[in-house]
């Protein structure tokens, strides 16, 4: 069986979300199969500047091919255009303006994928609202496995995916949550499995170790991620710091990743910056609790990874994919207001008596659901199911005019008219 | 005061929730959701401590943009202005040919009409000041009534934050109120019947032990207090109870604060009976 793994950008420094999952599904999948990754030469994904060579390359014995995106990213026009299409009426067109002006626009890469459509069984393409997903699945779409990695943002509201989302012969999403949104918005009801992705967790983190490294004597919740408006953190920072002065002798918070937003100088919270891996795990091992304050999230590989160590998790429960996950899990908590968080992380102290427990819950989630034995199964399964079933067939984009006729309504209204909230089971 | 309960086996993370949100709300006294605790805190921060809100400075504001407009261009025209010259010699033929010219052009008439049309401009440029003072006048009206009605409305704001604290805090007298009636209830022929059964644990609002009867020297102790104080000019039975009470550490905190649901009473709480005291030591 021959896979090629088609996404944005690729290469172990670069640690996006959806890029890091697809570098370890491609690795995963490597053993039982031969991946081939397709992606541009970008690093950037504000700019989509071309910064690596074009042409092959090896990543971790993963054969990769990139191709140059045919103009970087302009601020202002993607601004006018997402503008136009999340908050005003507005048509196809419009919206392939917007598509085009998101990038990373690689004609050269969906020409490859449409060429190459015959040397390979599947094309699994990642992030469903980049340029190369939505041109390559319309051009191999009887093989076409898209992984949407949606969250619950305007973007999932532009009327161009829906035949996307359709024609795809599975979809692979992160969440219950995800996958109801999707159906809902766009009417799927082709093959699709909640698979996730797994991670990369030593057999034995020391968290002595870290704690001699950073000289941690108190006990802390940690933060791991970009430290960013868009990941929750000024309310994070709000909510520790009335906390902190109410309880005097609760939790420190210790941040982890680089920092796009300033950070309060207080006592009690400290930023470590960016770490390696093998601190990262040992970091989490030695804190009592790990903190997900944003509020938009397709799946949270840092709270799998916190369960996988036995970590209880306090996420905000805004989100529906979060929230979800801790009631499906029954290893963390979440919070709406200073009020739920204050108390959900005084429990979750590692001397009180909830911590514990979900820690165990939330590893024997992880080994159940995420570990790679089972995910590179469901992959393998799909392959298998949709090898045996027959090709649906490709919806033809709207004529001349329809296409420019301005009948379509905001996208951000459209999501906001789906409905919302965890799915418990 | 509902405590989370968990047993080891069996964690079920919506109960927990469940469970914090009650004890929140039972902690809060009046039941304010966090969109209403967000509209109180905006009301506080934007209109009654930004000073930008009140445009003290209106009437300077309007003086540098409106300035006194440059008086309009105007001459003066009498009989003799067209005939005026510096140059003598020309002056005097003028004079000289007066006569001539006024056999063809009725220069009077002329004349008159550009004088009027002078007064009238001089009038005008008058009404305009007139104008200009009336319109600082306004403004400086608008600013008083701005200023008044602002202050109008930050006491509106301010009384119904009171309106709103005071009925949270009668919620919270009576609660507290009740509570205590059951303690007396309770009490009463315990202190005046059998001293000997007061040593036993009594329960209290958070559903520990009271430490006055947990044990029977110092139940008797305390009791000898009593007495003293009731023997003591001026000290009453009632004095006495409400001395007991008041070290029961709970009902210190709660007495002390007059928000209701400020931090000053979670802590109490929180430190002594509820939270885990030990752990958050």
């Amino acid at each position: 069986m021959k896979i090629a793994i088609v996404v944005q950008r690729y290469g172990v420094d670069i640690n996006g979300g959806a890029e890091l999952h697809a570098r370890y599904i491609a690795e995963r999948l490597a053993k039982h199969a031969t991946v081939e990754v397709l992606t541009t030469c970008a690093r950037d994904y504000v700019t989509w500047r071309n910064e690596l060579p074009p042409g092959e390359d090896t990543v971790n014995s993963v054969r990769v091919r990139r191709f140059p995106v045919a103009h970087p990213r302009s601020p202002d026009a993607f601004g006018r255009l997402s503008h136009l299409v999340f908050d005003t009426r507005h048509s196809v067109a419009d919206e392939l303006r917007w598509l085009d002006s998101e990038g990373p626009t690689s004609p050269d890469l969906v020409r490859y994928v449409r060429a190459q459509a015959g040397a390979f069984d599947f094309f699994v393409f990642f992030s469903y609202r980049y340029y190369h997903a939505w041109h390559g699945c319309r051009a191999v779409a009887d093989k076409a496995i898209l992984v949407p990695t949606a969250e619950r943002d305007a973007a999932l509201g532009v009327s161009i995916f829906g035949p996307v989302f359709r024609m795809a012969r599975a979809l692979m999403y992160n969440s219950p949550e995800e996958r109801a949104l999707i159906e809902h918005l766009s009417g799927r009801t082709g093959p699709g499995v909640v698979v996730g992705v797994g991670s990369a967790i030593p057999d034995h983190p020391q968290p002595s170790r870290f704690r001699r490294k950073f000289q941690a004597r108190r006990p802390f919740a940690i933060y791991i991620g970009r430290i960013d408006e868009n990941k929750g953190c000024p309310e994070l920072f709000t909510y520790f710091t009335r906390y902190a002065a109410k309880r005097p002798h609760g939790l420190d918070l210790l941040l982890v990743g680089s920092n796009v937003i300033e950070i309060p100088a207080h006592p009690r919270i400290r930023h470590l910056g960016f770490l390696s891996d093998e601190d990262k795990f040992d970091a989490l091992a030695a804190a009592d609790v790990l903190i997900m304050p944003s509020q938009y999230e397709s799946l949270s590989m840092v709270a799998l990874e916190a369960w996988a160590l036995g970590k209880p998790v306090l996420a905000n429960g805004r989100c529906d994919v979060l929230k979800g996950q801790c009631l499906r899990s029954n290893a963390g908590l979440f919070y709406e207001s200073f009020d739920e968080f204050d108390q959900a992380l005084f429990h979750l102290e590692a001397s009180g008596p909830i911590g514990a427990p979900l820690g165990r819950n939330g590893r024997e989630f992880f080994r159940k659901h995420y570990s790679w034995p089972v995910i590179e199964q469901k992959y393998l399964d799909m392959f298998r199911r949709l090898a045996r079933e027959p090709v649906p067939a490709v919806e033809p984009m709207p004529g001349f005019f329809a296409r420019r006729a301005r009948t379509l309504p905001p996208a951000a209204d459209v999501v906001a008219a789906a409905p919302a909230g965890a799915v418990r089971s | 005061m509902s405590d989370i309960n968990v047993r080891a086996e069996s964690v079920d993370v919506d109960q927990i929730m469940r469970q914090i949100r009650a004890r929140i709300r039972e902690k809060r006294g009046a039941d304010y959701t966090e969109a209403e605790l967000q509209q109180l805190a905006t009301v506080k921060l934007e209109q009654f401590l930004d000073p930008k809100g009140l445009r003290s400075d209106l009437v300077q504001h309007f003086r540098r943009k409106v300035e006194e407009s440059p008086a309009p261009p105007n001459y003066e025209f009498e009989a003799d202005t067209v005939f005026e010259t510096h140059r003598g010699p020309l002056r005097t033929i003028r004079n000289l040919f007066r006569p001539l010219l006024k056999l063809f052009v009725n220069i009077d008439r002329i004349t008159t009409a550009l004088h009027l049309q002078s007064r009238i401009n001089s009038q005008a440029e008058h009404r305009l000041r007139q104008v200009e003072q009336r319109e600082m006048l306004a403004y400086e009206l608008l600013h008083n009534m701005t200023l008044e009605v602002t202050r109008l409305g930050i006491e509106v704001h301010n009384l119904r934050m009171r309106v709103e604290s005071l009925s949270s805090r009668v919620d919270f007298d009576e609660r507290r109120a009740k509570a205590l009636e059951g303690v007396v209830q309770y009490r009463t022929p315990v202190v005046r019947q059998a001293p000997a059964a007061a040593g036993a644990g009594q329960p209290t609002l958070d559903g520990t032990a009271s430490g006055e009867g947990a044990d029977g020297d110092a139940g008797t102790g305390a009791r000898r207090r009593r007495r003293r104080r009731r023997r003591r000019p001026g000290g009453t039975a009632a004095d006495a109870q409400g001395q007991t009470w008041a070290e029961r550490p709970g009902d210190s905190d709660e007495g002390g604060s007059d928000d209701g649901e400020a931090g000053g009473d979670e802590r109490g709480a929180d430190d002594t009976t509820d939270d885990r005291g030990p752990a958050d030591q």
